[in-house]
């Protein structure tokens, strides 16, 4: 089956905010994967710290949160209206 | 076993006598440094049911296998002490030089019992103690001390010193060295009911030797390459001021007094916007190579200051308090350095006094100098008050949110955000079902250190399931123990493929014993147990496990779930429903021996 990509508000915290230097980002995507790719290809500055090219996923570290649940689930789905939000998982202090 | 000394230095400050007492190898093994070994040292050393006051209080400080490795993150002292917060075990870690220094003066640890007859300086100087008058000492700062004591005795002397909450008694106050603060449970009020300022130490020996330098060596330069990896970015480039934002987005940033999970000024006070605005430098602990700790300052025309800063007191002092002014929060967070206080329980303390006066139950003294929440100037105000024990508002405060709820009624207990005690740290429970079980059952009262149980929260892994939550806080617990062992630092784990199977093998390295990864867990939780049973012996009850008022119902955990979640708790430990340890789990253990090594004073 084939997903339609959509476009998607993505919240971002921590690194990946002073990084990108936004808090919210609109992407078009379809799954958590696709997402990845879109904000490698919009956001340079994110390959190396928070997402592996080579792999073209997240580094360890770093989790989406998809309508309140942690995933590193490359293909979990997003749906229409979905809350992504991309963080460190860090903590502590 | 290599790397250790084998032995821990004991003063009397009363009588004045130094002594070296053996520690048998068998603690080691079981238990092998750091917080193990200083929670073994506070169970031989201290009597039954001691008054965390009292002159038998031990006082300890223990290093670990790792220090002077050349393993990065190793660098750290555990204290262990009874605590003025809780009545039961207190413990703390922090990073500094003095771990390095004590380590050479041939010794694994210092237990420091007594009380001195007059305000002290106890200078150790490899296996030669001596007490010093501190009398031109008192009312400095932490850092003021250091710096007068290494420009008398040298610079290469460290320096662990009280502020003017320790001298106070302050329940609350740390022990500060190198800029680092051990605050939480209230180690530095151990040290000024000692009435002892400072301790400075020097060590001209030699770290002990390790089984495998070489391998050791090669070890240390592979963790020191991965520490620097794109998976500590976060911690070097940001630091923990990152939490807030999102906390405060997820819905579990303690805002008012926890009476909310988000702040609608978190954008204000995100370290987002602390390190484009305010980031003033930042520096490494000693032997570190991550280097998490960024210092912020003032940008208004206030008085300037200049601080580190991390999420614990950016919350404490900031949404707790309602405050959404950076600018504040970094003048608290100084204050709090300089008077010597943990910032968590500072910050909850008055947060509890904010919410008296926001339901109009009165407090000591002038209505005027009471705090109010969003109010900046009576925050500042209120925490000299405290630091100073000044005037019956201060004095009441001092005391942390638990006795001041019992001291002035009124119903204040139903806000008084502690558990055993110890005031709760930055993450709501009302979401976070693993993170508020191990709130409840940490021996150390309410704390995230030492369970880092929102990790389950934060993962995959979460779900309602209570006995997998049980089970994997305990393992959550019982990892952070053996971090805390080592020592190695927190933010390090994540960057072990398989972290009890490789810290095993360094371990085997380091001190040529035999280890693997199901060895290193059942360290963890002898450690964790012998936590457990120095509270037992302190008069521990099931009714200690628990949350605040507040949090058990819609705006936390319904009690019902809470008491399941303890009860799996306890199973999966193997201990009682009553949460007592049977006779057999210590067998199991290996700690019935050690406990009885204890108890013979062997």
């Amino acid at each position: 089956m084939v997903r339609e990509a959509m476009t998607l508000r993505v919240e971002l915290y921590g690194l990946p905010a002073v990084l990108t230097g936004q808090r919210r980002v609109e992407v078009t995507a379809a799954t958590l994967q696709e997402l990845v790719h879109v904000l490698a290809a919009q956001f340079p500055s994110l390959c190396g710290t928070v997402i592996d090219l080579d792999r073209g996923w997240l580094n360890r570290g770093y989790i989406f949160v998809v309508d309140g649940r942690f995933t590193r689930e490359p293909a979990t789905p997003l749906r229409p209206g979905a809350e992504v939000l991309l963080v460190a998982a860090q903590a502590g202090g | 076993m290599q790397a250790v000394h084998g032995r821990a230095l004991l003063v009397d400050l009363g009588t004045g006598e130094a002594r070296t007492v053996p520690i048998p190898q068998e603690v080691f093994r079981s238990v092998l440094g750091g917080t193990g070994l200083a929670t073994w040292l506070l169970f031989r050393f201290a009597p039954p049911q001691v008054d965390p006051w009292a002159p038998e209080n031990p006082f300890v400080i223990a290093t670990g296998p790792f220090i002077g490795t050349g393993l990065t993150t190793s660098s750290k002292l555990a204290i262990a002490t009874t605590s003025p917060q809780t009545g039961f075990i207190g413990d703390s870690l922090t990073s500094s030089y003095l771990a390095l220094v004590l380590r050479r003066t041939g010794f694994d640890a210092l237990v420091v019992v007594g009380q001195a007859p007059d305000w002290s300086v106890l200078f150790v100087e490899d296996d030669r103690v001596y007490l010093r008058p501190a009398h031109d000492l008192l009312g400095l700062d932490p850092e003021e001390t250091a710096a007068a004591l290494r420009a008398e005795l040298g610079r290469d002397v460290r320096v662990a010193a009280i502020g003017r909450a320790g001298e106070r008694l302050v329940r609350f106050a740390a022990v500060v060295n190198d800029g680092r603060l051990a605050g939480r449970t209230g180690p530095g009020t151990v040290l000024g009911a000692k009435r002892l300022k400072a301790i400075a130490v020097r060590g001209t020996g030699r770290f002990p030797p390790v089984a495998d330098p070489a391998a050791v060596a090669a070890a240390a330069r592979r963790l020191a390459q991965r520490s620097l990896g794109p998976e500590t970015a976060k911690y070097r480039e940001l630091g923990t001021v990152a939490n807030l934002a999102f906390f405060s987005r997820l819905g579990i940033l303690p805002t008012r007094n926890f009476a909310a999970g988000t702040f609608p000024a978190a954008e204000a006070l995100s370290g987002e916007r602390l390190v484009t605005v305010h980031r003033a430098d930042r520096q490494a602990c000693a032997a570190c190579t991550v280097g998490c700790e960024h210092h912020f300052r003032t940008t208004d025309d206030g008085p300037p200051a200049t601080v580190r800063l991390e999420y614990e007191t950016l919350f404490a002092l900031g949404s707790l308090c309602g405050i959404d002014d950076p600018n504040v929060v970094l003048r608290a967070a100084a204050l709090c350095d300089r008077y010597g206080m943990d910032a968590i329980s500072a910050g909850g303390t008055i947060a509890w006094a904010m919410e008296c006066v926001e339901r109009g139950v009165t407090l000591p003294g002038d209505p005027a100098e009471w705090p109010r929440f969003g109010d900046g100037a009576s925050l500042l105000r209120t925490l000299e008050a405290i630091g100073e024990r000044r005037g019956p508002l201060g004095d009441l405060l001092a005391e942390g949110s638990r006795r001041a709820a019992e001291l002035i009624g009124q119903g204040s207990d139903a806000w008084a955000m502690h558990v055993k005690g110890l005031e709760l740290p930055g993450y709501h429970p009302k979401k976070l079902r693993a993170m508020a079980l191990g709130f409840a059952v940490t021996p150390r009262g309410a704390c995230h250190n030492r369970t880092s149980a929102y990790e389950i929260d934060f993962s995959e892994q979460a779900g309602d399931h209570h006995e997998r939550i049980a089970l994997a806080t305990a393992h959550s617990e019982d990892r952070s123990a053996v971090l805390d062992a080592l020592p190695l630092c927190k933010f390090l784990r994540h960057r072990f493929d398989d972290f009890l199977a490789e810290a095993a093998e360094l371990v085997r390295l380091v001190t040529g014993i035999a280890c693997d990864a199901d060895e290193l867990r059942r360290v963890g939780e002898r450690i964790v147990t012998l936590k457990k049973l120095f509270n037992l012996r302190q008069g521990w009850t099931r009714s200690d496990d628990s949350l605040p008022v507040r949090l058990l119902g819609p705006d936390g955990i319904e009690p019902a779930e809470l008491d399941a979640l303890v009860a799996a708790y306890y199973r999966v430990r193997g201990w009682t429903p009553e949460g007592l340890v049977p006779p057999a789990r210590l067998r199991e253990l290996g700690l019935d021996s050690l406990v009885a090594h204890a108890a013979t004073g062997c």
